[in-house]
């Protein structure tokens, strides 16, 4: 340094002190930001608009009918319509999918980390998994109208909720599936060969040290999953969930789900002389169907963080 | 036999039905399916009829089915037409309210011909038209050994309509309406662009005003749409040799909303809707009058609807599965509630037109004779 410096010109010296010390010393940088900055704000008021949206022309449902909006059945008259058909369905397929779609995709998940060798066909099983969490929702309707409905009937009775959860069970697991494998290839290998040094078998090392550290991962990927079944309602129409009419609601009759109620009554006209109108029914179904999902949200955030509590405790 | 013992849980009205039945005999055309079995009774009524001939005792017959009819409990589905729909559960919500839930009715409404499909192949008791059943759907159903039974019960009227602020457009023909819809129209984005072939097809209308057209309108899934297909272009296009739809290039939409929004959005649009959901949201819209066969222009109002002076008007109708209602109490109720007095109110309630006094007589004949 002492060898270069006598050779430089103060006036270049000052340049590059200016440089190095004046506030808008990178303006691409800053442009950066700023645009940064927009994209984060552009996203936060259309979340904004679309919670205005959608909670203004709720309130007058929740004032005017209060629980009787939640028990209440789906029908031509917006004063008088309930999610309580919708409620139910979605209850049950969440369900179908918490006690079906997610061991089995765990398992899969568990399966293709831990116990499968990196082989050719392997690799190409993976592949597909990934691609299948491509597939439009639509194309998953079609296959649970074979599948659940027709071939697997004497099971699902036909057209009914354990159909739909079937087959939205189906559609997310490959998100389970790939969220879980991810999950559990970020354990450290340390662990499981501390593990299988002790002496203890590959389930052992899975069950006790894989599964618990990279439970937070997999419940995370598994909540996404089941919030974005809940909000599906293109299987449905293929499954044939009922828009019309739907007094009785049972496991092996005719079913319906919540984002069908809110599609269905979107696209109805107001019926002259009633207080609400469907628009401001189906806004309120759709406050509902949030609300439902960020209950699964927290439930995952809870469950969650008491897993990391738990893997930072040990 | 199944029959008659479910005349006998409506004990109460048993006579007054079937004197209804008698007085109807004569206009029982509908019923496809009447087995000899039912006409025995009827007949043996007859000399009943005779002594009820004053015009006063007719109504106090049409009213007994509403007065008090008694609800089986039990499950009723209902598919067919979408817009048949809001009838049916207009009825079948009445039905839930008058039985205190036991009558449980489910109501879907894929389209009057999916309806048929699922009604011909088992699925559901009732299916709703807004069409009569077409020769292959009735081949199908005897193929299954689906017997059924054609109930009128409403009348819906389509309404072509453009924007209220469009007033160079008043009244249309059919040839005019072919020259701006039918398939040989595609690309015309000006209402004058379909002036050649109107005055080939010798429209009245003619010239039509130089104004850009923006037509909305129900998708090919719609009845609403096969009906005024059926209305407009049918029988121009066979004559042409073209095939009987619409130009495909034009708003679709299932969605009756969006159909409104886009017949509101532009001020020489031009699109249709059925009747009732023109009267839901008259104040949006403008009804273009159409021109009958003598070339009168006919507005579409309650009244000439009903009467069928206005050309663009069309029956609805419920399909009966004759044996479930004969093995199913439930399905028989909803039919019977859905014939009486207060059921052809819902008719009117879900915006439809409602059927004249002699007609809705005539759908109970025919239901009473299966």
């Amino acid at each position: 340094m002492a060898l270069v410096s006598p050779t430089v010109r103060s006036s270049t010296q000052e340049q590059v002190r200016q440089g190095l010390t004046r506030r808008d010393r990178n303006v691409a940088g800053l442009v950066l930001q700023v645009l940064l900055l927009l994209a984060v704000l552009t996203t936060l008021l259309i979340l904004f608009t679309l919670v205005i949206r959608l909670v203004t022309p709720a309130v007058p449902v929740f004032r005017e009918r209060g629980f009787g909006f939640l028990t209440g059945t789906i029908g031509s008259d917006p004063d008088k319509v309930g999610i309580w058909p919708g409620l139910y369905g979605s209850f049950f397929i969440g369900l179908g999918i918490v006690l079906i779609g997610i061991p089995l995709g765990i398992a899969a998940a568990i399966y293709l980390e831990e116990y499968a060798h990196d082989s050719r066909l392997n690799r190409f099983i993976v592949v597909n998994i990934r691609n299948l969490a491509g597939v439009p929702a639509v194309i998953y309707g079609v296959l649970g109208l074979t599948i659940f409905v027709g071939w697997l009937d004497p099971i699902t009775q036909g057209k009914t909720v354990i159909a739909a959860a079937l087959t939205l069970a189906v559609l997310v697991l490959p998100i389970i599936i790939i969220t879980a494998s991810e999950a559990i290839r970020a354990v450290p290998q340390g662990l499981r060969d501390a593990g299988y040094g002790v002496g203890a078998s590959r389930w052992e090392v899975t069950r006790d040290h894989v599964l618990p550290y990279a439970a937070p991962g997999i419940l995370t990927g598994t909540v996404l999953s089941l919030a974005r079944a809940l909000g599906e309602a293109a299987p449905l129409i293929l499954i044939g969930a009922i828009t019309g009419l739907l007094p009785r609601t049972s496991l092996d009759g005719a079913f319906t789900a919540l984002p069908m109620t809110i599609y269905s009554w979107s696209s109805k006209a107001d019926v002259p002389g009633s207080v609400l109108g469907f628009e401001n029914v189906a806004a309120a179904a759709g406050v509902v169907l949030l609300l439902l999902v960020l209950f699964f949200n927290i439930i995952a955030v809870v469950l969650r963080n008491k897993y990391e509590k738990k893997r930072t405790g040990t | 036999m199944n029959t008659s013992k479910r005349r006998l849980a409506l004990a109460g009205v048993i006579s007054l039905s079937l004197l209804a039945a008698a007085c109807g005999d004569d206009e029982e055309t509908a019923t496809t399916e009447a087995p000899a079995a039912t006409e025995a009774p009827a007949a043996t009524e007859a000399p009943a009829a005779t002594e009820a001939p004053a015009a006063t005792e007719a109504p106090a017959a049409t009213e007994a089915p509403s007065g008090d009819v008694e609800l089986a409990a039990g499950e009723v589905f209902v598919t067919g037409s979408s817009t048949v729909e809001p009838i049916s559960i207009r009825v079948g919500e009445l039905a839930g309210e008058l039985s205190g839930g036991d009558l449980a009715v489910t109501v879907e409404g894929p389209g009057t011909g999916d309806g048929f499909k699922k009604f011909c192949a088992g699925e559901g008791d009732v299916t709703g038209a807004s069409r009569s059943i077409k020769d292959e759907e009735a081949a199908a159903c005897t193929e299954a050994g689906i017997n059924y039974v054609e109930l009128q019960v409403g009348i819906d009227g389509l309404t072509v309509a453009t924007s209220p602020a469009n007033t160079a457009v008043e009244c249309l023909d059919v040839p005019a309406l072919y020259a701006l819809l039918g398939p040989e129209s595609e690309g015309f984005e000006n209402w004058s662009d379909a002036n050649d072939l109107a005055t080939e097809l010798g429209s009245a209308f003619v010239p039509l005003p130089d104004a850009p057209l923006v037509i909305s309108g129900p998708g090919e899934e719609s009845g609403t749409y096969d009906t005024l297909v059926e209305f407009v272009a049918k029988k121009i296009a066979e004559e042409r040799g073209v095939e009987d739809a619409f130009r495909a290039d034009y708003a679709s939409s299932p969605n009756d909303n969006l159909i409104v929004e886009g017949i509101e959005g532009s001020d020489t649009s031009l699109g249709w809707i059925g009747y009732a959901y023109f009267k839901a949201e008259a104040e949006r819209m403008k009804a273009i009058e159409i021109a009958n066969k003598d070339g009168e222009c006919i507005a579409p109002t309650d009244e000439t609807v009903a009467d069928g002076s206005y050309p663009f008007s069309r029956p609805l109708f419920i399909y009966v599965n004759v044996d479930n209602a004969k093995e199913n109490p439930a399905v028989a109720s909803y039919i019977d509630l859905f014939l009486s007095e207060q059921g052809f109110a819902q008719v009117v309630d879900a915006g439809y037109v409602a059927e004249a006094a002699d007609k809705q007589e005539a759908a109970r004949a025919a239901w009473a004779g299966i």
